[in-house]
């Protein structure tokens, strides 16, 4: 019977459907946790063995050269060791601390690798003489030493994304001290379990049943790396199953020092404005000022103490509960034998012993903003802000200082509040951009005028344009006459330039008309031809920013940033020695391997002869032309420069160099209005105002077998006696020296 | 004293008075002032200059062409118009192929050290070299 035989067939598969569902339910379950596990896995490998953390790459500044005779104050020095978070102690220096010794200094330095060079930490004691380092001797061996290398600041970092700070410690790094207090504090079973452990879960269950809420955790360090590695911090059930599975496979896959090493690079433990700082290394050199492992116990105590409640334990913000909190952890490590008796009553009645604030976030916004346009040239943005690189620059911090304390003292005196300001300083001998100013707020991060904005530049032109007209044949004692001139330009409109002060002024030397700035001598050489050969010499600095040639460029109508002018100034400066300005002089990763150097350049674009010529020039400008405002203030003194002034006085502008240093500085508004301000009573002020903090040595012109000195009269050019009053001292190629004499007046 | 002593005697002191007279009448040369720079570099940084570069003729000789570098580097940033230090990292930059920059370097040595009858002899035997590179 059919039926009956299909109804018994199918009373009895039943149950194996049953089961063939439930096998293949089970399978899919079991598939599916096979996939959820290794999905999990996929996130530890992604995260824990390539690419643990982003890390910030840092900006190093110049590493800072001892030596006895350099011009450098102890006051000076503390300043550098200060920005370099070095501890000032009483007792023999550690790594990273110092102290006075009547009027000397001792520091040990920490170990530093410099690209080429490790030099490991040294105990230096240094000597000041006045202003300068009398001696300088190992304070082991009581060696003289003859030179001896600073690691340098760090001036800034570029941050990840998520504006995480951290420095990492290997695994052998880590203090064993840390460990132990860490495991006794946070999770006692550390190295007995697998990563779970049901005790303290249990624990945690009747502390929190028992205070009908939760006010404590049963995870292991293991679950919480696990949850700060690859999870957010919201307390759900899925979120804890995720991190209960984690951690069993971060205990199956890695060593228990390398979970623990994790934890102490990972843990997040302070925040520092934007900032936040993660990781007992980098915490304990914002803290303490000290190296992780030459923490004392009260030190790691409060560390340790911190990563229950960074924001509730901060010691800055709730000192109190820092305290009590450190102390019970110092409790704790003395009850698990981690401490002696003595020690541990030391330790508890210590203060916090955290430095008085912590460092800005980049103080130094414009000079790292400009480093970071030099290296995006090489570097992608992520590999900034993730691959830990190291940048290593010639900024110079006691140079920045001084030029931040110039210019607040220079603004000071033209109370305009919307004028805005920008500084270039470089080392003009050898290119490098030592000290720079974007804002007259300097260290906000905004708009950097150094660079970007790009003004008019006004007779800043001339010094470039006198050197085109003395390659042409003329001297600084061809005469010229300051009369008026009328140019037809392209479109049809005449144009006729005017002196500043609407004067004329008749018949003078070229040397004359050039240090009071005279502008119709120059726009009538310039249209005979000096217009030419001053584009030609733009474009051989790589400034020439038009293809169209106009004659009013020999005003100083194009535009330029100042630190374009300063790359304009280096060549004249230098004899003619084209050197591109930098900031950065070499970077490395993270593992010390150099990737790129900044070697030392030095083209000779322009005749060496010509530039003295200008030189001297630009010293007359000093001495008695528009700047003379400096021989009234250096009298001592020898200084070369030139004022520059726009139209209806919307930029002031100075460049001037002494021996070593070339400064560019621009005052404007950003809305382009009116300032007020000429070259030389805006920009030139503020200029001296910086080099007077700074302090100098007089400019002295090279000495060339091209050129014979003559002193003539700038009235007509002529050659005078020494005697005569009004005579100057010029230098002139020996086949162009003139004949004609002139009498003294 | 002779007579032929006396003659010759007199016959100095005539010459240098009359050169004396001419020297004040002549607009002369002047061989420097007080713009030019004397080229004598700081004492004060010598030593250790002196120091850095023994430190990198001691790399030269080891071959660590990039060690030199940083040396000579270090030496020009302490003072910069040492004429020597521009022409040893020519020398380094010989040695390590790099022949434009040891012509670069020789010209800004030169620059400095036009006074200086040694070392110019030395760069002008080492620019050829350059050259040839």
């Amino acid at each position: 019977m059919p039926p009956k035989s299909k109804r018994k067939k199918s009373k009895s598969t039943r149950p194996s459907h049953k089961r063939k569902y439930l096998s293949i339910a089970a399978l899919v379950l079991v598939a599916a946790f096979v996939i959820y596990l290794g999905y999990l896995n996929y996130l530890i490998n992604g995260r824990f063995e390539d690419d643990t953390w982003a890390l910030p790459s840092r900006v190093f500044a110049r590493a800072q050269e001892l030596y006895p005779g350099l011009v450098l104050t102890r006051d000076q020095l503390i300043y550098e060791l200060e920005l370099s978070s070095y501890l000032a102690v009483d007792s023999e220096p550690l790594p990273g601390q110092y102290r006075l010794l009547g009027e000397s200094l001792e520091l040990n330095t920490r170990p530093f690798e410099f690209g080429s060079q490790f030099q490991g930490a040294r105990l230096v004691q240094v000597f000041f003489d006045l202003s300068r380092i009398s001696a300088l001797t190992d304070s082991k061996s009581s060696d003289d030493l003859e030179i001896f290398r600073l690691p340098p600041v760090i001036l800034g970092s570029y941050y990840p994304d998520n504006d995480e700070d951290r420095l990492l410690l290997a695994e052998g790094e880590v203090p064993q001290r840390l460990i132990e207090a860490l495991i006794v504090v946070e999770d006692r079973e550390f190295f007995e379990h697998s990563g779970l452990s049901p005790m303290a879960i249990m624990r945690a269950m009747l502390v929190n049943l028992k205070a009908g809420k939760v006010v404590q955790g049963g995870s292991t360090i293991t679950q919480q790396l696990a949850k700060n590695l690859f999870l957010t911090p919201e307390k759900t059930i899925l979120r804890k199953i995720n991190e209960a599975f984690m951690a069993l496979i971060l205990e199956l896959r890695f060593s228990k020092q390398a979970i623990i090493t994790a934890y102490i690079n990972e843990v997040f433990l302070l925040q520092q404005k934007r900032i936040a700082i993660h990781g007992f290394a980098q915490a304990s050199r914002m803290l303490f000022r000290r190296s992780v492992d030459s923490l004392e116990a009260q030190h790691l105590a409060l560390l340790v103490g911190m990563v229950k409640g960074p924001s509730l334990y901060n010691p800055f913000t709730s000192p109190d509960n820092a305290l009590s909190r450190r102390n019970l952890v110092l409790k704790i490590m003395f009850q698990q034998e981690l401490l002696e008796q003595a020690e541990y009553a030391g330790a508890v009645a210590a203060p916090l012993g955290i430095v008085g604030r912590l460092p800005g976030v980049n103080p130094f916004p414009a000079y790292l903003d400009l480093v970071k346009r030099q290296l995006q040239t090489s570097y992608s943005s992520a590999e900034l802000s993730r691959r830990g690189l190291r940048v290593f620059t010639a900024f110079d911090p006691l140079l920045q200082r001084n030029l931040e304390r110039g210019l607040a003292r220079g603004l000071g005196r033209f109370a305009q509040p919307e004028l805005q300001a920008s500084v270039v300083i470089t080392d003009y001998l050898n290119g490098d951009i030592q000290a720079l100013i974007g804002d007259r707020v300097t260290d906000f991060p905004g708009f950097n005028r150094a660079l970007m904005a790009q003004r008019p530049i006004g007779s800043l032109i001339k010094p470039l344009l006198l050197y085109s007209l003395l390659s042409d044949g003329l001297t600084l004692a061809s005469k010229v006459r300051d009369e008026p001139i009328r140019i037809q330009q392209s479109d049809g409109k005449i144009w006729e330039p005017r002196n500043f002060d609407r004067e004329l002024h008749g018949e003078m030397s070229l040397y004359e008309a050039f240090i009071r700035s005279y502008n119709l001598p120059f726009v009538k050489l310039g249209v005979a031809g000096g217009l030419e050969k001053l584009t030609d010499n733009l474009a051989r600095i790589k400034l020439l920013k038009h293809d169209v040639v106009y004659p009013s460029m020999l005003l100083g109508t194009t535009s330029m940033s100042a630190y374009e002018v300063a790359q304009m100034y280096q060549v004249i400066a230098n004899n003619g020695y084209f050197t591109p300005l930098t900031t950065i002089r070499s970077v490395t990763d993270q593992e010390n391997q150099t990737l790129e150097r900044v070697p030392l350049e030095s083209l000779k674009l322009f005749d060496q002869a010509g530039m003295i010529q200008v030189q001297r020039a630009m010293i007359g400008v000093a001495e008695n032309g528009t700047a003379r405002y400096l021989s009234e203030r250096f009298p001592s003194q020898t200084l070369a420069g030139k004022t520059g002034t726009t139209n209806e006085a919307r930029d002031s502008w100075f460049a001037g160099f002494s021996n070593r240093l070339l400064a560019v500085v621009w005052l404007g508004r950003d809305d382009n209005g009116p300032i007020n301000l000429t070259g030389s009573s805006g920009a030139l002020k503020l200029w001296s105002d910086i080099m007077e903090l700074q302090g100098f040595e007089s400019f002295k012109i090279s000495r060339d077998e091209s050129l014979s000195w003559r002193h003539i009269n700038p009235a007509n050019g002529g050659i005078t006696q020494q005697s005569c009053a009004i005579s100057v001292l010029l230098p002139f190629p020996k086949d162009r020296i003139p004949t004609a004499r002139s009498r003294c007046q | 004293m002779s007579v032929t002593s006396l003659v010759r005697l007199f016959y100095r002191l005539t010459t240098l008075s009359l050169l004396s007279i001419v020297g004040a009448c002549t607009v002369s040369e002047i061989p420097s002032n007080r713009y030019q720079d004397d080229i004598e570099v700081s004492m004060a940084a010598a030593r250790p200059v002196t120091e850095l570069q023994n430190q990198a003729l001691a790399a030269l000789g080891e071959e660590q062409f990039q060690l030199a570098i940083d040396y000579l580097q270090r030496a020009i940033k302490i003072q910069p118009r040492n004429a020597w230090s521009w022409h040893y990292l020519a020398q380094t930059y010989w040695r390590d192929a790099q022949y434009d920059r040891c012509l670069a370097m020789i010209e800004r040595s030169n620059s400095y050290g036009v006074f200086d009858d040694a070392l110019v002899s030395a760069n002008d035997r080492l620019k050829p070299k350059c050259q040839q590179g």
